[in-house]
């Protein structure tokens, strides 16, 4: 396999449909964010998002129920995160930190114990009646492609351009202000938390209805956390975000096609690990070259609370 | 030893009281769990205890578990006592280990084997940290954002390690065992070692640095306020370094105490299966130690207990894994205070 | 008389006690007519801002009751507040930093700055702005907008709500003297109208000036009430404080000898990337207080931070002893012996969670006097260095191993003084160093710089409060805009000719 126009069509293609993942997270993320709750357990809630679109397929035998299924799990988890980070006033990074360790141990726990295999179901790959996909000359296109660019614009909107946007901007940046003009900033911070942790449980059940057919243990692979860094990569903008996460979707893509490269396997053996390593070592290069935080909401991570 | 302690000291009974209620909620939520599964809870947990404390050969296995465990809890206590959430215990863990498995490939008489394997395992766990502090201190790059990043790159990296460069050549499944005279020496069953009182020590030793040590109060006074600690003359860089470097160290320690000092094989499985989620587990161990050096050694006995009772209680048909599930659950209750303060305001 | 006037607002018998038992508040009664601005007057502590936060909907009494233009009313939430028309300006500004001034005052309102009913609210607030004299450029952002012209916002935000009854909490405390008159202008323009407001403050003169009727809080009890025409300072003070009070702290003549703190052409970058500090220079010397007086915000923050090693000068140098520290970290020029005593005692002074013994070495923990064997601390040899600390310098704890937060704001400060004076430094500046005190920790923390001076040391002296300034410096020099603008012996600075220069204007 030589490198060519088609290789470089593959790979876009390829690349594409990975930046639907971080792209749906970081921008439902950006939401949250912007309203001051910053949720490191994306990456747990996609994980289990991803159980629960396949546990909700499975048994309808309708996927787009699943994809339902993992929204409505991003919804629950949310709503844990929400209550103890912004109604109980806890330590949000704890808290998220709690579902990442939750989401490692339930998907396998609850693998085992509903359907007896270990860490994978089903077993081999399966086909949900695939949501419609786009065709090109190389592979097919999710539909979720041109969902993700909707997506981006509309955030993009609702913040920018929008009565409420601005409310939960100013949430973010100054809850006091927000508070001393009658916006309810705690009911602000869940409805983003419940967005944002929605738009996760729905990348999490693309993972694993349109992507790969199945729920493994390790599906999320990480890219929650590359969500949050494009987070910060994108400077909080959702248009910028869907170019972050194109970004990491290309570094994924570019990876998976070299990993299909014979010739690569005689010059290092298992060289396939390395490659695999190759999307997080672009994150921790892209978000150093992006400069600081300098757009980040002023109230981030800090829980409000009225004297 | 009150003199020692100058701060805190009135607020080490609400602090295990809290730990404890966390604890608790985190056996009822779980338990509800299991019981929404069809599986009996109560039977569950007592299998669970039954096999981590119920007898001498069970509490060995226990106290095995803990001692890895109490070295990655200290990597992410140093780095909350700095100010900084160092989430990279996980990889730091895989990489020292697998240092571990390479420098026993020098063989060295006297017990100077299991030294190098020290020496080598802390070198590579600190050299593992590095980037991370570089990241912050010069790019501003958040270390939760980093330390996970060098967590997936140590998984990849580290399984080509084992498969390229450690292997064993009778087996494809396993890196090359360390040898019996490079290992920890056995303390009772085979299952434990004296790896639990180097853990301990070490332990001490970060307690010692952190409260009786000129650096280590600046590594306290940064985390507790940097501005202060700026304006008192200290460049906050400093302690940032020592507190990545430390918590590699003791996460590097971590892996080399579990590939030389608890069960066979005393290898590194390809897939690393035999280490992953110690770095994630000892994370738990701190929040629930209160990221006091000390009280992670009790924390430690306690997610070890977990662990090896993990294994009992898959004869119902649960698997493994409910330890994170657990652990998980436990995380909530520490990250929300307020919930044990309400209810102990309703019980009153 | 009183009772002829509408009545605007009255509270009977208000109390607030605190979850951790505070009783902030005893049985206030206050009564506010139409028309009229009564001015709240009280020391730190004394209720006012919890009585404000009652009026406003922050807070809820614990008991008493609320009545708005004699229907009794009760606000849960500053929204509410706002409908029954009692709106509160802040003194830390509740603007978001990253919206325009136009966005800031919509925000919460039906009208979406960028939706179809932008133009005809723009309208209305120009027209506001206009009525009472407060002008705005409407698409900056607060960021960029002076302090006096961030409260302009506020004001109009309030009045857009169509507010009766306007709550301004130390409203001139980061205001110019110009922006001070400007601000009374449009207080009075209000009063025309109609409108209301509370003026909450301890600054005596300005109560007399603008205000009709004053109500004195005292430990959380109305200490006295009288109309402003019949008030002199002596009495508002007395009734303030509980007992007369001394205005003039005693200062005997200086004995300056040579300069120790040299400053050249000094120019110091803001967070922003301005030029906040614009080529100043000057010096001190060891036997006297240099005053540097002067509005918040006018370039004193990044001077000190200059001084102290924090933030390096663009250009220019900083001459200590004759030796150049310029390019000094803080820790380097701490072995200067110098004593830093920070403006925000909170954030740059204390380590709040450590104990009294833990901050009473901190920038000091490499000494060889709190070591023990080795390089290990002596906690022993700690906590008796801290011990007398406390006792010297009265510090009222329970001893050393109390948590910092736990103290009294007058203690907090005591405790960085103590520290940093410990030692007898030659030299000492202290920024801003009774801010937010009570009369009896401001006058010891005077004193002891005073003291300081006495023993033949230098004081640089940076504060926003003019009194401060005038009772203890020997030489004053005003800044504003990053510039010394003046100095000159204290003889030669009267108060009149500093006020006016802090807002800029030379006679």
């Amino acid at each position: 396999m030589s490198f060519d126009f088609g290789s470089l069509g593959a790979i876009s293609v390829i690349s594409l449909n990975f930046m639907v993942p971080i792209a749906l997270t970081a921008i439902g993320e950006i939401f949250a964010e912007k309203a001051g709750v910053v949720n490191i357990g994306l990456e747990g809630i996609m994980l289990v998002g991803a159980f629960f679109a396949i546990l909700v397929a499975w048994n309808t035998g309708n996927p787009y129920m699943g994809l339902l299924g993992g929204v409505a799990t991003g919804l629950g988890f949310g709503a844990l995160h929400a209550v103890i980070s912004v109604w109980l006033k806890g330590d949000q990074i704890i808290s998220g930190v709690g579902l990442n360790l939750f989401a490692i141990g339930f998907v396998p726990f609850a693998t085992f114990a509903i359907w007896n295999v270990s860490g994978v179901f089903p077993p081999v790959s399966f086909s949900f009646g695939r949501i419609a996909e786009i065709s090109t000359p190389w592979a097919p296109l999710s539909y979720f492609v041109p969902i993700s660019v909707g997506v981006s614009i509309l955030f993009w909107y609702l913040l920018k351009r929008t009565r409420w946007g601005y409310q939960v901007r100013a949430t973010g940046e100054n809850p006091e202000a927000a508070d001393a003009v009658g916006i309810d900033v705690e009911k602000t911070r869940i409805i983003a938390v419940l967005i944002g942790s929605a738009l996760a449980g729905l990348a999490g059940a693309y993972l694993s209805i349109d992507v790969v057919g199945q729920v493994t243990k390790d599906i999320s692979a990480g890219r929650g956390f590359i969500a949050l860094a494009t987070v910060v990569f994108a400077g909080w903008n959702p248009l910028v975000g869907l170019v972050g996460a194109l970004v990491f979707g290309y570094s994924q893509g570019a990876a998976t096609w070299f990993a299909g490269v014979p010739a690569l396997r005689d010059v290092i053996p298992h060289a396939d690990y390395l490659l695999s390593a190759i999307p997080y070592i672009a994150t921790l290069v892209v978000v150093a070259i992006a400069i600081g935080r300098r757009n980040a909401p002023k109230a981030l991570g800090v829980a409000y609370k009225r004297e | 030893m009150k003199a020692a302690i100058p701060s805190g000291a009135s607020g080490i009974l609400s602090s295990l009281a809290e730990s404890v209620f966390a604890a608790g909620v985190g056996f009822l939520a779980s338990g509800i769990l299991l019981a929404v599964l069809g599986k009996d809870p109560i039977k569950a947990f007592y299998y669970l205890f039954e096999g981590s404390f119920g007898n001498v050969t069970n509490i060995t296995i226990t106290l095995a578990y803990a001692s890895p465990l109490i070295l990655t809890a200290l990597t992410f206590a140093i780095g909350v006592r700095a100010g900084l959430f160092n989430i990279g215990a996980e990889g730091t863990f895989y990489v020292g280990a697998a240092a571990a498995v390479a420098a026993s490939f020098v063989h060295l008489p006297f017990g100077l084997g299991l030294l190098l394997i020290l020496i080598a395992a802390g070198a590579a766990g600190a050299a593992w940290s590095v980037p991370a502090y570089l990241l912050k201190s010069y790019r501003g790059v958040h270390e939760v954002i980093s330390t996970i990043m060098m967590n997936n790159i140590a998984l990849f990296a580290m399984q080509f390690v084992v498969l390229d460069y450690l292997l064993d050549p009778t087996r494809s499944d396993k890196s090359s065992s360390i040898p019996i005279d490079a290992r920890f020496p056995v303390l009772i069953s085979p299952n434990l070692s004296y790896a639990i009182f180097f853990a301990i020590l070490v332990c001490l030793g970060v307690y010692y640095y952190l409260w009786q040590t000129p650096g280590g109060y600046e590594l306290r006074a940064v985390g507790l306020n940097p501005d202060a600690s700026k304006f008192s003359g200290v460049n906050p860089r400093k302690p940032m370094l020592y507190a990545f470097l430390l918590g590699g160290i003791t996460a590097g320690l971590g892996g080399a105490v579990e590939v030389a000092g608890t069960f066979t094989p005393f290898a590194i499985y390809t897939g690393l299966s035999n280490l992953v989620n110690f770095g994630f587990n000892g994370l738990a161990v701190a929040l629930i130690g209160r990221n006091h050096p000390l009280a992670c050694v009790v924390a430690g006995v306690f997610f070890g207990a977990l662990q090896a009772g993990a294994s009992s209680v898959q004869i119902l048909g649960i698997s493994f894994e409910i330890v994170e599930v657990v652990e998980g659950m436990i995380v909530f209750a520490v990250a929300a205070p307020q919930l044990y303060h309400m209810v102990r305001s309703r019980m009153k | 008389m009183q009772s002829l006037a509408e009545e605007a607002l009255r509270t009977a018998a208000i109390s607030k006690t605190y979850p951790d038992g505070t009783q902030a508040l005893r049985g206030i009664d206050f009564r506010l007519a139409k028309g009229e601005v009564h001015g709240l007057l009280g020391e730190n502590g004394a209720g006012k801002t919890t009585l404000s936060k009652i009026l406003s909907g922050i807070l809820r009494p614990t008991s008493g009751e609320i009545f708005i233009r004699g229907q009794k009313a009760e606000a849960r939430h500053p929204k509410e507040a706002l409908k029954l028309g009692v709106g509160m300006v802040h003194q830390h500004f509740t603007l978001v930093r990253d919206f325009t001034a136009f966005e800031n005052i919509l925000l919460g309102t039906r009208v979406n700055p960028k939706g179809s009913g932008a133009a005809r609210a723009r309208q209305e607030i120009l027209d506001l702005s206009k009525q009472v004299g407060l002008s705005v450029h409407l698409d900056t952002k607060i960021e960029d907008l002076a302090l006096g012209a961030q409260q302009r916002v506020e004001i109009l935000k309030m009045l857009y709500r169509k507010v009766d009854v306007l709550i301004l909490d130390e409203p001139t405390s980061s205001l110019t003297a110009t922006e001070t008159t400007e601000l009374f202008k449009a207080i009075r323009k209000l009063k025309e109208e109609g409108k209301s407001a509370i003026f909450i403050t301890h600054k005596l003169n300005e109560v007399l000036e603008i205000c009709d009727q004053i109500t004195v809080l005292r430990h959380g009890e109305v200490s006295g009430r009288t109309e402003a025409s019949k008030a002199d300072r002596k009495m508002l003070a007395r009734m303030m404080v509980g007992r007369d009070v001394v205005f003039d702290l005693v200062r005997g003549p200086s004995r300056p000898a040579e300069p120790i703190l040299e400053v050249k052409d000094l120019m110091v970058k803001g967070n922003r990337g301005e030029e906040a500090v614009k080529g100043i220079s000057f010096e001190v010397r060891k036997g006297e207080i240099f005053g540097v007086a002067g509005v918040e915000g006018n370039g004193q923050t990044e001077l000190e931070e200059a001084l102290c090693g924090i933030r390096k000068p663009s250009r220019g140098t900083i001459r200590l002893a004759g030796a150049d520290i310029t390019t000094l970290n803080t820790g380097q020029i701490r072995k200067h012996s110098v004593g830093l005593i920070p403006e925000d005692r909170r954030q740059m002074g204390l380590v709040l969670d450590m104990t009294v013994a833990e901050n009473s070495i901190l920038g000091r923990e490499w000494e060889v006097r709190f070591r023990g064997r080795g390089v290990a601390l002596a906690w022993v040899k700690i906590r008796a260095h801290a011990s007398r600390l406390i006792k010297s310098f009265e510090i009222l704890v329970k001893g050393p191993d109390s948590p910092a937060k736990s103290m009294s704001g007058g203690n907090q400060q005591k405790v960085v003084v103590s520290r940093e004076l410990a030692d007898e430094p030659d030299f000492v500046m202290a920024a801003q160093p009774t801010r937010g005190l009570d009369v009896g920790a401001t006058d010891y923390i005077r004193r002891l710089l005073l003291k300081t001076r006495d023993s033949g040391k230098a004081v640089l002296l940076l504060s926003a409060d003019l009194d401060e300034v005038l009772q203890l410096s020997d030489v004053i020099g005003v800044m504003y805009e990053g510039k010394l603008i003046e100095v000159g012996p204290a003889e030669q600075m009267t108060r009149h000719r500093v006020g006016l220069l802090m807002g800029g204007v030379r006679e």
